[in-house]
């Protein structure tokens, strides 16, 4: 997003808002939805693959096991994409480096710290929500 | 994406403003003047006129009674039901109108009711907790109110002639296709119609949310409520398309025997109910955030301090919004998909239990740290909880698949739902409405009332539903008219119909609190329940200017933190203290940190709202005893109106073009491209609309999965240079769209008017090459043919749409409302072929190459 008024910050209370990491330009709250959005391409993923091969490639009754294999290959590879997402926002948040676990302030520091908090925890609930997903592939074995 | 003009002027002066600066005194007198201009700008319409007005504390207290005179004839159906089941063999009810009260008694609730509540609510209280003004497009709301309010009228009126809907609310086929009589086709009709509606108010709540909060309220210090109102309306942008995009398959089998849903003709009775669960399922999440939303602003106050949790919250409202996209097929259980499928949805279904439980810890926490004022609202919330927690944990019995097939549609789903809505939606909206009565009418409803109705609505809930569960668990099935006394299930009918009379005993007392109140003059404190959020810096008397100074926050709880915040609005001495112009503005703000960006004008009193609703109305309504050509006269006329309130109301260029805004700080009064409150609307709008052009792409690829004979062997295709063509036509007229944008921004007006013209003839060339594409097939004689008509004609009615604004365009060079640095409309429009152009390519990809990729 383009920010034309980005430049009429004439006075900045606090130095730290004067750092690019901070700017608003360079924020989105898109990105606090990437968590959740990877759960919901990996569950609509899962749901259309699985239909189509139960109804396309597999007889009913017939084992599945090439289809789980790539399942989970695809679920580990999204359970790590969603991991380094997590990582990436718990280091936004730095809650080990100034212990604020609120982020309430009116700065750019405490948008920014908080928008990581919220990214992280996120993708804790994506990630539960992706590990749930895999389990019924680890059960069931055949289209019925 | 589209930048603002280069030569469009940016803000000037100092922001944020310094202490100094927000300590200047305003001298009294010119105070005075000031809020004398600020009043005259907002003045509500006197007498008749009263109804023209646009305002949300207008049109938020229409859409919030009408909505709720809807739940009360709902709730007198169910209470009709109820005696009817009370005993065995009854016959107060047959079984013909029985079906009609429950099937309209659902969809009600849920149409007329719930969802509607929700956006009557926000648009009335939203603008407060912003420190806003208005909403950023009153006149859409005012058009949303009326269209709800034709369209529920005409859905509800059709049970006073014995032709209402008689096929349940989630109106399955093949019964709901077959059925003889208009109930069906109101139930589609009118309810499409309503569904318009309700996306366009979230619309106006996100771009409120998103481009309306007061200079400082960064995303991390917003009220919950708008965090709420942000996810809520995102999810209306991704349910309601699917069934809408269902309505409009349901209705051409319904109208023109197009077999969609007809298995004999290779359609599939499962699509409707994917379709409609998938809007139906986020649809509860949609009905319960935004009451529990509430919650998130009642326990604050009531525990006096700021809410325990404020990430976790956000967190569970995101996710609860996400993961409630991964539930519908538990609705569909007992269809025969594949285990594994039902698997994937009973996984999301136990899932989404713990972003909704985060936030109710969260509350909990919060009470238990804070110094507990217990009020009435709390009481209500108090119960919510109970009742809500009770229906979650049927809930996640629900999601286990074996237990789901054993009590499928039963009494137990009966009771499970109304657990979960009554605890998520009825009681946090009526805690809501003692909680906020004070800010809406200026008075305080009864204390002592309010406690009776409580305890009758939470006893008689509990005395009629829980039996319901019981019965569900011996067998009882839902939507049966009456049922042999051999069953055993009498005692437990007869205490749910007692309780479902203690439960009407509660409300009454409810209304006639609400009844009675309203001829009493109050005097009450300004922030009776001493809260700590904007809302309660409202003007008592009531003045229509919502707030006098729009002030800047560095707090979430700015009347708790922010000493002598109220006394400095009421001053002016915040931004935007006048009405230099006499026209209604308000302040539009950046989208993560608030900065002030422009001046934004508002619309204000019109009849044209009135006008484009009722011929919209009218487009809906004629189709369903089959009148067509008044139907398109209708939308005709329609289309009219909304093009004169467009031109005459928005984006003209100003005639100051940068003003200011008070605490010295300079502002544009103009806005194109991402600046623009319009901008985002088109691009939300465009949002909503691309995932109900996905639902019939999705239509497509579902008849491929669902049958083996898709598409069937041997059958004609499309016209492929026909659909060649129109691919070709709809790209180079996008192009052509964007050619122009930029020329009219070089200052090249004529060329920007050539290529627009070229594009409309392109446009018109597209429609037709789609048209003729199909035309050789016969829709009615298979589903293959049927859904690439269906392609076609939604194709086509964009490019009308897509053809329209070109024109419109062109229009505005012509008149000189676009001129090279005032280019909004020509923006939004670029923005809309972007995604014309999408929805074209795919279409035409879909018609053209994918059936024989897949044959």
């Amino acid at each position: 997003m383009t920010d034309p008024a980005r430049s009429h910050d004439a006075t900045s209370p606090r130095p730290d808002e004067d750092r690019q990491a901070f700017a608003e330009a360079s924020e989105s709250l898109w990105r606090i939805t990437f968590g959740p959005a990877l759960w919901a391409l990996h569950f609509a993923g899962s749901y259309g693959v699985a239909a189509i091969w139960c109804a396309k490639v597999a007889a009913k009754g017939q084992d599945i096991a090439p289809l789980r294999l790539g399942f989970a290959v695809v679920t580990l590879a999204v359970l790590a994409a969603i991991g380094w997402l997590g990582w990436r926002s718990w280091r936004q948040w730095d809650y080990l480096g100034d212990r604020d676990y609120e982020n309430a302030g009116a700065n750019h520091e405490d948008r920014h710290q908080f928008l990581g908090h919220a990214a992280f925890l996120l993708s804790i609930v994506s990630f539960v929500g992706v590990v749930y997903t895999g389990l019924p592939v680890v059960f069931v074995q055949a289209c019925r | 994406m589209t930048a603002s003009a280069p030569r469009a002027p940016r803000p000037e002066g100092p922001y944020p403003p310094t202490d100094e600066m927000l300590a200047r005194p305003v001298p009294s007198d010119l105070q005075e003047a000031q809020a004398d201009r600020l009043r005259a700008a907002w003045r509500t319409p006197q007498g008749w006129r009263y109804w023209s007005a646009v305002n949300n504390s207008e049109v938020g207290v229409w859409y919030t009674l009408t909505a709720f005179g809807f739940m009360l004839i709902a709730g007198l159906l169910a209470l009709a039901m109820r005696v009817q089941l009370a005993v065995p063999q009854n016959g107060v009810l047959d079984a013909d109108r029985f079906n009609q009260f429950f099937t309209m008694h659902g969809s009600a609730m849920m149409f007329l009711f719930a969802v509607p509540m929700f956006e009557a609510f926000s648009i009335l209280i939203l603008p407060a907790f912003l420190g806003a003004r208005d909403m950023p497009f009153p006149r859409l709301s005012a058009y949303g109110y009326w269209c709800f309010l034709i369209g529920g009228t005409f859905v509800m009126g059709s049970l006073l002639f014995d032709a209402a809907p008689k096929a349940g609310w989630f109106m399955y086929p093949p019964l709901a296709t077959r059925e003889l009589g208009i109930g069906s086709d109101i139930w589609l009709l009118g309810l499409s119609f309503i569904e318009i509606a309700s996306i366009a108010a979230a619309v106006e709540l996100i771009v409120g949310v998103l481009k309306c909060r007061p200079p400082g309220m960064r995303v991390n210090i917003m009220p919950l409520y708008a965090w709420y109102v942000l996810v809520v309306g995102g999810m209306i942008l991704f349910a309601f398309p699917p069934l809408i995009a269902g309505d409009f398959l349901f209705e051409l089998q319904r109208s023109f025997d197009w077999p969609f849903f007809d298995p004999e003709r290779g359609g599939d009775p499962l699509l409707w109910q994917h379709l409609f669960w998938i809007f139906g399922h986020p649809e509860v999440y949609i009905v319960f955030l935004p009451s529990i939303a509430i919650a998130a602003m009642i326990v604050p106050t009531v525990a006096r301090r700021p809410v325990v949790g404020y990430s976790w919250i956000v967190l569970s409202a995101v996710g609860t919004g996400f993961l409630s996209f991964g539930l519908w097929v538990h609705h569909m259980f007992t269809t025969g998909l594949p285990t594994i499928s039902l698997g994937f949805f009973s996984a999301a279904s136990e899932a989404v239990v713990i972003p909704t439980g985060i936030q109710l810890f969260a509350f909990v926490a919060t009470l238990m740290v804070g110094r507990v004022r217990m009020s009435l609202p709390m009481l209500w919330i108090a119960g919510a909880l109970a009742i809500f927690v009770a229906g979650g944990l049927t809930g996640v019995m629900l999601a286990i698949v074996p237990f789901n097939w054993q009590v499928h549609d039963t009494y137990f789903i009966v009771a499970h739902l109304h657990y979960t809505l009554f605890g998520g939606m009825v009681f946090p909206v009526i805690g809501g409405v003692y909680y906020f009565y004070p800010f809406i009418a200026k008075r305080l409803l009864s204390e002592r009332l309010g406690r009776i109705a409580f305890w009758l609505i939470f006893v008689g809930f509990n005395v009629t539903f829980f039996p319901m569960h019981i019965a569900g668990l011996e067998g009882m099935p839902r939507r049966v008219f009456t049922y042999p006394a051999a069953s055993g299930w009498g005692l437990w009918n007869m205490i749910s119909t007692l309780g479902a009379f203690v439960i009407a005993g509660g409300f009454a007392v409810f209304v006639y609190d609400l009844l009675r109140s309203m001829g009493r003059r109050g005097d009450i404190p300004r922030n009776p329940w001493q809260a700590g959020t904007l809302e309660w810096s409202h003007d008592i008397p009531e003045e229509a200017w919502g707030a006098r100074s729009i002030p800047y926050v560095t707090t979430r709880y700015p009347l708790w933190d922010q000493e002598g915040i109220v006394a400095r609005m009421d001053a002016g001495r915040y931004y935007l203290p006048d009405a230099e112009t006499g026209a209604r503005e308000t302040l539009v703000t950046s989208v993560i940190d608030a900065r002030p960006l422009h001046i934004q004008t508002v619309t204000g009193p019109t009849w044209i709202t009135h006008l484009a609703a009722i011929f919209t109305g009218g487009a809906f309504i004629f189709p369903t005893f089959h009148l067509y050509a008044p139907a398109v006269v209708c939308a005709v006329l329609a289309v009219a109106a909304i093009i004169w309130w467009l031109w005459t109301a928005t984006a003209r260029p100003p005639e100051i073009p940068v003003r200011d805004a008070g605490l010295d700080l300079r502002l544009p009064t103009y806005a194109s491209g991402v600046n623009a409150p319009g901008w985002w609307g088109m691009w939300i709008t465009m949002l909503g609309d691309a995932t109900a052009f996905a639902s019939l792409v999705f239509g497509f690829f579902f008849y491929w999965t669902a049958r083996p004979d898709f598409p069937p062997a041997g059958a004609e295709h499309a016209a492929p240079f026909w659909v060649a063509a129109a691919a070709l036509a709809f790209g180079l007229s996008w192009a052509a769209t964007l050619v122009a944008r930029q020329s009219n921004r070089a200052g090249s007006r004529g060329r920007a008017m050539a290529l627009l013209a070229a594009g409309f003839v392109l446009t018109v060339a597209g429609c037709g090459a789609a048209l003729l594409s199909v035309l050789a097939l016969d829709p009615a004689a298979h589903v293959y043919p049927a859904i690439l008509w269906a392609l076609a004609v939604w194709l086509c009615a964009h490019g009308g749409v897509g053809a329209i604004m070109q024109g419109y365009c062109i229009a505005g060079l012509v008149a000189g409302k676009l001129t090279p640095d005032y280019d909004a409309d020509l923006c939004n429009v670029t923005l809309y072929w972007h995604f014309l152009a999408l929805t074209a390519l795919t279409a035409c990809a879909v018609l053209g190459i994918a059936p024989r990729l897949l044959a």
